[in-house]
């Protein structure tokens, strides 16, 4: 198992080197100018110079990606012994605002979208799922059926849209934009956990459909082809009582994929829910990472992404423990 | 009386094809500790009747009539509530395949364990001992140790001596074995029928060996019911099935099969393949196979009935008396010839 | 039955040149660990030195329980995969190390037919394209001589040749394996290898098949390399009889001299192991009952592979020295120090070998 981590970390390690580099690479090859949006449509040409060489761009791309990488390290290379310092992202170059405090500010913005989101949806998916399997081609499969093709096929834009429409705008049941921190809200706005989840609740039932409509489909096979498995048959021959197998035979063996699924979808929808965040204003990552690529805003992309890249592997690996932890044959592997 | 007595049992599926009918009138009976072969080829119905005795069928789509009648009662009819007292605890059963009949989350001890729980009002720790005890009594090596192993851990022979355990572990009155050998290599299968022929001794558990191998079924069994598309075509207690088959069917399957201790320079062969039970052939099912076929048998559907003079051979042909026996004789004169 | 080892001279067919030999054949599939560069740490030995020869029109069985390397040493054979060391010689060329391309005029005389009918036949195309294909791959002939040579050999193998245009799913599980045989004839090859093919077959549809492949090779001089686990098969289709065990060859005779005059233990055992489909025969006799499981191929049993199990293990000498294969006469060869010697034995006498062999 010690062997199975190093290994996954030092496979992390290449993965954050490639994405790194292939974002880079691209912001390289698109052909504009970050400088000049940075300094604004009167900037004239010697200024527009100035800015670039101020922000580093007049650099080859591999000292920009390399003082990228040393910035990033939690020490730096060239001392010795080595001096430990906190990782940074650069500052942006739009707002000269630092990145760290970009990403930080809004990734609690983003992890309470996701994981909120992901608490519903397999609130929603799990009893659907296994309940429709039970019961293959009832009117609750026929049903649940119709909401998956309606939740996949449905734009989350478009959702949250119908939403804002008639639960905020139309019957005042909740707000219909923004943000209210958690724990400081900024003086004069509303905050608290019950503020917080006040203007989450559409945030999270848009996110949580597509998901759950996922989920839903996913949860019904895998429950339904644990049920054909051979080792439930045994369990009926021994005269375990329907609720017995399925909550002891069943469950947990259909499950084992979904966790992993689980595990990925979280990790990739950190790096930024970019549509409902747009529809609901959220200051999430992926708010703030579209704005960023609009003002070519090459540090705060890279920190996002970043971000997300480190989120990813770590979600990964955390659902590799888990998956050992309920299956033993991956175990002793 | 009988320890099961099995009656006209009809099983039918609905498909999206339509019905697929495949158990059609089958009876038999088992008595205490004796052991029952049933002997077939694939999709002759022999596993679907064991399934539907344990009422394992799925229940939406089946259809199952007749009657098992165990200990004055019927097990077709019974409230599921009630037959799952019987299953696993009156009546066991093993399955074919060991690789995947046991829960791969699950440690083995559990697994064992559980099937005394659902049916004995113990503790923990007695079921964990009695479950030990038959992991003992099937010869798993070290079973203090291996009780905690996940059935990865085991090989296909110790994991079908596990589901034997499993299935003893409260002292059933008839052990159902589904094609228990047929997963195994050869040297296996001799362990595992060698262990269930001590335990059947030991624990004095009726049997049902479902099989497709004459073999095994020559080994072990007591009597023999041959079933063919559904039904049953022959039934005889084993020497007399060897010695007198009386259907066709039965002198295909024995000239078919190629044996260790007889040379032949060709196999009887059984000419086409089994017929499907969406639509099985009108009249005796085995009549386009037929060598041997009449007129009447495209029309009528022979009856399962008594040999002359011998009550206990049952058999289903249109065919004469001296015909049969004529055949018969032929058939085991020529298997003499060379085993000579 | 007799004791005597020996069938009479008169029994024995002769056969033609030496089609195949196989010398010290060995397949090993590396097993890897570490971080990121790879490193063997041990072998599974899946063959292990295997030596036999085939002669034209005769058919040599081989058996042996799953894992034992019969699949592979096939698979070998037939250079779907590559042996670790060791010759292949056929017709007399050694074709070990032959490229690709040296190797596709030979593959035409190498055949191989499949355990599982429902999976060796791709499920999209039609049996005429199925059959076709080697035909095409070779190019021999044109369209209309293609046709009418699959619709002979669908007639050949027992089918309707008006089926040429069906999909698989649409014949039963025997028939597809009449497909198979097809396939296989069609480039007129010399040598077929069937891997297991009757094991995925109820008996009725079994014993057509077995038919069909003595008929064959009858009519068109083939030679068979017939792997399978199930000793009665094996007996009744082969000329000669390889047992295999944990990769190596520990016994190989005529079938006759295999059948009623074994001289390893685990021949025996096998033989033994067997039902006999006679209550009366089955029953009267002493099964010798191997104790355990085969060992794990990763790590095999010191000097004779079969000790562990073995009822006739004598400590200090079969742990200790590897057996030879010895003759026995008429070809007959055996690994074993104690080999046994008569047949049928009880079980007293088999765990009594009489003395360590003079050798």
């Amino acid at each position: 198992m010690i062997r199975y981590l190093i290994r996954r970390f030092l496979w992390a390690i290449v993965l954050f080197f490639a994405v790194t580099i292939v974002s880079y690479v691209l912001f390289f090859i698109i052909p504009a100018n970050p400088a000049k949006t940075a300094c604004g449509q009167t900037c004239g040409a010697t200024e527009v110079l100035r800015v670039k060489h101020f922000l580093g761009l007049d650099r080859p791309i591999y000292v920009q990606y390399g003082k990228f990488v040393g910035r990033l390290l939690p020490f730096n290379v060239w001392d010795w012994p080595p001096h430990f310092k906190t990782p940074n992202l650069g500052s942006s170059f739009y707002n000269r605002q630092p990145v760290n405090k970009l990403v930080l500010d809004a990734a609690p913005v983003t992890a309470s979208l996701v994981l909120g989101g992901a608490f519903f949806w397999m609130l929603l998916a799990v009893p659907i799922g296994v309940l429709s399997a039970l019961r293959p081609r009832s009117l609750l499969d026929r049903m649940s059926m119709t909401f998956v093709l309606i939740g996949i096929s449905a734009h989350p834009v478009w959702i949250g849209l119908i939403f804002a429409y008639f639960f905020g705008y139309k019957w005042h049941i909740t707000p219909i934009t923004l943000y209210a921190d958690f724990i400081h809200p900024p003086p004069g706005e509303p905050g608290g956990p019950i503020q917080w989840a006040y203007h989450l609740i559409l945030p999270w039932a848009t996110f949580a459909i597509l998901f759950a409509a996922l989920y839903v489909r996913m949860i019904r096979a895998n429950v339904l082809e644990t049920l054909n498995e051979d080792y439930v048959r045994t369990a009926r021959a021994k005269g375990a009582p329907e609720s017995r197998v399925l909550r002891s035979h069943v469950l947990r063996n259909a499950m084992l994929p979904v966790v992993t699924m689980l595990g990925m979808d979280i990790g990739l929808a950190l790096g930024g829910a970019v549509f409902t965040e747009s529809v609901y204003s959220l200051p999430g990552l992926g708010r703030i990472s579209v704005q960023a690529l609009f003002n070519f805003d090459t540090p705060t992309v890279q920190g996002v992404i970043v971000f997300a890249t480190v989120a990813i592997i770590v979600f990964n690996l955390f659902v590799d423990l888990l998956y050992a932890l309920i299956d033993p044959r991956i175990r002793l592997a | 009386m009988p320890l099961l007595e099995v009656t006209d049992l009809k099983t039918y599926f609905r498909t999206d094809d339509g019905l697929v009918k495949a158990v059609d009138g089958v009876s038999f009976s088992v008595e205490k500790g004796q052991t029952l072969g049933i002997v077939g080829e694939s999709g002759s119905g022999k596993s679907v009747t064991c399934l539907s005795i344990m009422g394992l069928n799925a229940k939406r789509n089946t259809i199952t009539s007749g009657s098992a009648m165990w200990k004055g009662k019927n097990l077709l009819t019974m409230g599921s509530k009630e037959l799952r007292t019987i299953r696993g605890d009156e009546i066991a059963m093993i399955f074919q395949d060991p690789m995947t009949s046991l829960n791969p989350v699950h440690k083995i001890g559990a697994q064992l364990s559980e099937a005394v729980v659902l049916h004995r009002d113990v503790t923990k720790a007695q079921a964990r001992a009695r479950a030990l005890e038959v992991l003992k009594a099937v010869g798993i090596p070290r079973p203090e140790r291996r009780i905690d192993d996940y059935p990865h851990q085991f090989s296909g022979g110790m994991r079908q001596r596990v589901m034997i355990a499993m299935a003893l572990v409260n002292n059933p009155d008839l052990l159902i074995a589904d094609e228990p050998t047929t997963a195994l290599d050869v040297t296996t299968q001799a362990q595992i029928l060698r262990l269930m022929n001590r335990l059947q001794e030991e624990f004095g558990s009726a049997i049902i060996m479902i099989t497709h191998d004459l073999g095994v079924v020559a080994e072990t069994a007591d009597d023999v019911v041959v079933m063919y598309a559904a039904e049953a075509v022959e039934k005889a207690p084993v020497e007399r099935l060897f010695k007198r088959p009386q259907m066709p069917y039965t002198w295909g399957l024995l000239g078919s099969l190629p044996r260790l201790d007889i040379n032949v320079d060709r196999l009887v062969q059984i000419p086409g393949s089994p017929p499907s039970l969406l639509n099985p052939p009108g009249g005796c099912r085995f009549h386009p196979r037929c060598p041997y076929v009449m007129s009447v048998c495209k029309n009528e559907n022979p009856p399962l009935a008594p040999v002359d003079g011998e009550p206990e051979h049952l058999d289903a042909c249109h065919l004469d008396q001296e015909t049969k026996d004529r055949e018969a004789t032929k058939l085991l004169a020529s298997m003499q010839a060379g085993a000579a | 039955m007799a004791t005597t080892t020996e069938a009479p001279a008169a029994s024995r067919k002769s056969f033609g040149a030496e089609l195949l030999a196989v010398e010290d054949l060995k397949k090993h599939f590396p097993v890897t660990r570490g971080i990121i560069f790879q490193k063997q740490i041990a072998a599974v030995k899946a063959v292990d030195g295997v030596s036999f020869t085939v002669r034209e029109g005769e058919t040599l069985g081989v058996v042996g329980e799953s894992g034992c390397g019969k699949s592979t040493m096939a698979r070998c054979i037939m250079r779907l995969l590559d042996p670790t060391s060791g010759r292949l010689v056929f017709r007399g060329r050694d074709i070990t190390n032959l490229s690709r391309a040296e190797m596709r005029p030979i593959r035409r005389e190498m055949m191989m037919i499949f355990q599982d009918p429902y999976a060796s036949l791709n499920a999209r195309k039609r049996v005429g394209f199925i059959v076709a294909e080697a035909l095409e791959v070779h190019r021999l002939g044109t369209d209309a001589e293609v046709k009418r040579r699959v619709q002979e050999l669908l007639e050949v193998v027992g089918l309707n040749p008006e089926h040429y245009n069906r999909f698989p799913h649409e014949f039963s599980g025997g028939q597809r394996q009449r497909i198979g045989v097809a396939r296989a004839l069609a480039v007129n090859p010399k040598l077929i290898v069937c891997d297991e093919p009757v094991s995925a077959l109820d008996v009725s549809v079994q014993a057509q098949i077995l038919n069909l492949l003595k008929d064959l090779q009858e009519d068109f001089g083939l030679t068979y390399i017939f792997i399978a686990h199930d000793l009665n098969v094996v007996r009744h289709i082969s000329d000669r009889v390889m047992v295999m065990y944990l990769g190596h060859a520990v016994e190989l005779a005529e079938r006759d001299d295999l059948y009623n005059g074994p001289k390893h233990p685990y021949t025996g055992a096998l033989l033994s192991a067997v039902p006999i489909p006679d209550p009366t025969v089955g029953r009267a006799r002493e099964a010798v009952v191997l104790e355990g499981d085969v060992p794990n191929p990763i790590n095999p049993p010191s000097a004779c592979w079969f000790h562990p199990r073995c009822p006739r293990f004598r400590e200090g000498h079969c742990d200790v020295d590897t057996p030879e294969l010895r003759p026995f006469g008429h070809g007959h060869v055996a690994a074993c120090h104690y080999p046994l010697e008569h047949w049928p034995m009880t079980d007293e006498e088999l765990r009594r070998p009489a003395s360590a062999s003079a050798v």
